[in-house]
């Protein structure tokens, strides 16, 4: 059995909740979030039949990111980095706690998650940012939260990258 | 090593390129020449002088061989070595200089120990324990410096632990000291010789250790998780990552708590303990009052597993592979526990009801004890208060003790002895009494017993608010009785002694009696009466011729023994005695009598001149303010008869014959003639208080011897007087005596004379009676 820490890193009200309250095994309530400012849940996914936990911690999201408790990704083996594709300017945020995480923890695996997929009319990303991205070897994924479109498919691609 | 380097640089130096060149042709003689001799550090010399013999051989082949000889010290020797050795021997001179050397020594020291082996420690452990010690000594504040940061936490935490241990078991302890089941314990405890605290915690310690978390302290992902079998939980994966959030959140958020974990967390009942190793945090998750012991037993568990697995630990990556032994070590964990003692029995707590009846039975005991120690302190108060001589002005409880006081009559009956009546002891009470006089009757009465004494014939009693004495008593204590009662103070009950009997009363009234007798008395004067000691006293004045007082106590029923008497003599000027005085004095004749008349003393009657010549002498003689003495009416008689009688009697004489003692015959008619004159002269005399003596004269003739004629005489005198008795005439009237013949009634030698002579003559004295 193989465990790994995955944190999920994003801006506020990205839908990185929702993320995880969807598709992972949850024990805790939300509250926890506001409580103690995070809130873990387990995401098993299968590798070339082996069993991944990805231990999934769920923090606070945070639109100043110097709030952010960097000590939550301690031991983190890769984190799950979201954005609203909606609101650009959390992308801005994404990217900018994906650089204070590499600075403080150095280079762990992600993903970026460009979330609420499915509010199409809204959408506000185009797809030169994410081509310059993918380019740089990020892999980023378009999903929603509503539909479960590429959620799974996130979290089997973070897992085969550790595993 | 050194020495073949040593070749090779020769092999650098161009002058000697060629010679060495040669040199190699000689490799046993090189060889021999360096090899290192032990014994001996100086060259041989002898071994060098062949080398260079080779040398030169080689060089020139017609040089001698043995045959030249170098001489043992040649200069030339030195110079080679100089020019051979000269490094060395540089490098040697360096050695020699101690800062040099220890340079030297320092650049290569750290490699050498660090390639060492154990011996080394061995040899420097005493050098390096003696360098500390020494260290220490000069100054400990360094080695305090640099402990401090580590001990203290440690210290700390541990100091910490055993106090949470010791109020543990403080808490568990005053929690059940005062229970039933506390006293079982006690009981407990005493029988196993336990202390009663550590019983208290093995039966309240009821705690199992439901979960074991072995956390990685660096991913917070979960190496190992057991549970216990009846403990639920969610997902140990989760639930481990979330402890480690938490354990983030709060070093987080609390300054101080950086580079610490959590110890613990509780919630309820359910307790969670961790233990941070290195690498890996093992949390206990424990539900119940665990002992704080149960800190060390995760410690061990923790240290034990980091021992067996440390490199696991350490580079613990997610994959749980190779850790399965870890749940071994924890399921040992989690069979800690320690679970409630189920009731024995079920049943009936027989063994508890009789406790609690043996406690009801006494506490009632005890109860009933109280109130009837109660009613009893009642009761003595109430017949303490009845009590005369007692007045209760507080009682109460104090120190465990009954207390009563007041005032009290040191006559009164002592409040001690009421106790027993009631049943209460006398250490039970404490008496606080002030001393006073008492004034009811039942007191008086007891002050007047034991102040008056009264004799057995009197008894006292109270009638109404009166003390009343019955009986008879002598008349002292009857003094003694009355003046008591006049001293009893205002407000106290009369006392009447009237009823007693006094029995001195007869006694007395003799007494008086004869007192007025001698009061009546003429010649005395009772100045001073009275009673002392029982007896009476009478004092004063007596005339010799009053009446005897002591004469006068028997007729007056007075016992002399009691009376005392003092009487001072005195001459009485009372009529009475003096006429007693004359009475005695003069002794007068029967004819007369004295009397007394108003204040005279008449005299009476008839008298002879001479008694009356006294009289009147007596009479003047008489003290000035005593009565007079009348003679006037005392008729002065004569003596005729006397006379008479006195002149027949005087001429009168009894004739005797010559030489003859006995009277002549015809003589006895005058004899009887004689006699019954002398009987009358006697009858007359005292009837006029004279006192007569007739001298009966004895004479003889001039014939004869003087000497006889005067006894001849004398016998005559005798045998007249011999013959006068026989005729009835008192012998003590008559004298006799002899007169011989010196007395002749006739001087003349005639026969006449002569016969005269010879009789018997009589004279008669006649005297008054004084």
């Amino acid at each position: 059995m193989l465990q790994k820490k995955i944190c999920m890193v994003g801006a506020f009200s990205v839908g990185k909740t929702s993320l995880v309250k969807r598709y992972v095994q949850s024990v805790f309530s939300e509250t926890y979030l506001t409580t103690v400012g995070v809130k873990i849940d387990k995401k098993t996914v299968d590798v070339a039949g082996r069993t991944v936990n990805l231990i999934l911690w769920d923090l606070a999201g945070e639109d100043d990111i110097a709030s952010l408790r960097m000590s939550y990704l301690r031991g983190a083996a890769g984190y799950v980095l979201v954005a609203d594709g909606t609101r650009p300017s959390t992308l801005d945020v994404a990217l900018s706690l994906r650089e204070r995480v590499r600075t403080e923890y150095g280079p762990l695996p992600f993903v970026l998650l460009l979330n609420k997929y499915d509010l199409t009319d809204q959408w506000e990303i185009g797809d030169a940012p994410l081509a310059d991205l993918r380019a740089n070897g990020w892999w980023v994924r378009t999903t929603s939260a509503r539909t479960g479109e590429g959620v799974e498919d996130a979290f089997q691609h973070l897992a085969a990258t550790l595993a | 090593m050194s020495a073949r380097r040593t070749v090779a640089e020769r092999h650098e130096d161009g002058n000697l390129a060629d010679r060495s060149r040669s040199l190699s042709a000689f490799p046993d003689t090189l060889e021999r020449l360096l090899r290192p001799v032990p014994s001996d550090t100086e060259i041989d010399r002898k071994a060098l002088a062949d080398l260079l013999l080779g040398l030169a051989r080689t060089l020139k082949p017609d040089i001698d061989g043995p045959a030249v000889r170098a001489p043992w010290v040649d200069p030339r020797l030195a110079q080679l070595r100089t020019l051979l050795l000269g490094r060395e021997i540089e490098a040697l001179a360096r050695l020699e200089d101690p800062q040099q050397f220890a340079a030297a020594v320092g650049r290569v020291l750290p490699a050498a120990v660090a390639h060492s082996d154990e011996q080394l420690g061995q040899s420097l452990a005493p050098a390096l324990e003696n360098a500390t010690q020494s260290s220490i000594r000069a100054n400990p504040q360094r080695l305090v410096n640099i402990l401090y940061p580590l001990i203290v936490p440690a210290i700390s935490k541990s100091i910490g632990e055993t106090i949470d241990k010791t109020f543990q078991s403080l808490n568990e302890t005053l929690k059940h000291s005062l229970t039933w089941r506390g006293l079982r314990w006690r009981l407990e405890a005493w029988r196993s010789g336990k202390s009663f605290a550590e019983v208290v915690l093995n039966h309240t310690l009821v705690y199992q250790v439901e979960h074991m978390f072995l956390i990685h302290r660096h991913t917070g992902l979960l190496m190992s998780h057991v549970a216990a079998e009846n403990a639920e939980s969610q997902d140990p994966q989760i639930v481990s990552s979330m402890l480690v959030a938490i354990q983030d959140f709060v070093r987080d958020s609390f300054s101080g708590a950086q580079h610490q974990g959590l110890d613990a967390l509780r919630l309820g009942e359910l307790r969670l303990w961790s233990e941070a190793g290195p690498f890996a945090t093992l949390v206990a998750v424990i539900r119940g009052n665990p002992p704080e012991d149960l800190h060390g037993m995760l410690t061990k568990t923790l240290s034990r597993i980091h021992g067996e697995y440390g490199l696991l630990l350490e580079n613990f990556d997610g994959d749980s592979a190779g850790l399965h032994g870890i749940e071994t070590e924890l399921a040992a964990g989690v069979a800690q526990r320690m679970v409630a003692p189920l009731p024995t029995r079920t049943g009936f707590p027989w063994f508890v009801a009789l406790v609690a009846l043996v406690v009801l039975l006494l506490a009632g005991a005890w109860g009933i004890h109280g109130w009837l120690s109660e009613r009893r302190w009642e009761d003595y108060l109430a017949r303490l208060r009845s009590q005369p001589g007692i007045v209760v002005t507080e009682a109460g409880r104090h120190d465990g003790k009954y207390q009563v006081g007041g005032l009290r009559d040191p006559l009164a009956i002592d409040p001690v002895s009421i106790l027993n009546t009631v049943g209460l002891k006398a250490r039970q009470v404490v008496f606080h009494w002030v001393r006073y006089e008492g004034l009811d009757a039942p007191i008086v009465l007891k002050r007047l017993q034991a102040s008056l004494d009264p004799p057995s014939g009197v008894t006292f009693a109270v009638d109404g608010n009166r003390i009343v004495a019955k009986g008879s008593a002598s008349a002292a204590w009857l003094d003694r009785a009355r003046a008591a009662a006049l001293l009893l103070p205002v407000g106290a009950p009369a006392f009447d002694v009237s009823a007693v009997k006094n029995t001195d009363a007869e006694r007395d009234s003799h007494w008086v009696r004869y007192l007025d007798q001698l009061r009546d008395q003429p010649g005395i004067v009772v100045t001073e009466t009275g009673q002392r000691g029982g007896k009476f006293v009478v004092s004063g004045l007596r005339d010799p011729l009053a009446a005897d007082p002591l004469v006068l106590l028997g007729p007056a029923g007075v016992d002399p023994s009691r009376v005392t008497s003092h009487w001072a003599s005195y001459e009485s000027l009372d009529p009475r005695i003096v006429q007693k005085r004359l009475q005695n004095l003069l002794n007068p004749p029967p004819s007369v009598a004295l009397t007394v008349e108003d204040d005279t003393i008449v005299a009476i009657g008839s008298a002879p001149s001479l008694w009356l010549e006294r009289a009147r002498m007596a009479a003047r003689m008489l003290p000035s303010g005593a009565p007079g003495l009348d003679l006037s009416q005392v008729r002065d008689i004569s003596n005729e008869e006397i006379g008479k009688l006195r002149a027949t009697i005087e001429s009168r004489a009894i004739r005797f014959d010559n030489n003859e003692m006995l009277p002549a015959a015809g003589q006895d008619d005058t004899l009887d003639h004689l006699a019954s004159e002398l009987n009358r002269l006697s009858a007359l005399a005292a009837a006029w208080h004279f006192t007569i003596r007739v001298m009966v004269t004895g004479h003889a003739d001039t014939v004869g011897k003087g000497a006889f004629n005067l006894s001849l005489s004398l016998a005559r005198a005798e045998a007249v007087r011999a013959l006068l008795k026989k005729r009835g005439v008192d012998p003590e009237t008559l004298a006799v005596r002899g007169a011989g013949a010196l007395e002749p009634l006739d001087v003349g030698t005639s026969d006449t004379a002569r016969s005269a002579d010879r009789r018997v003559s009589f004279t008669i004295d006649l005297k008054s009676q004084s």
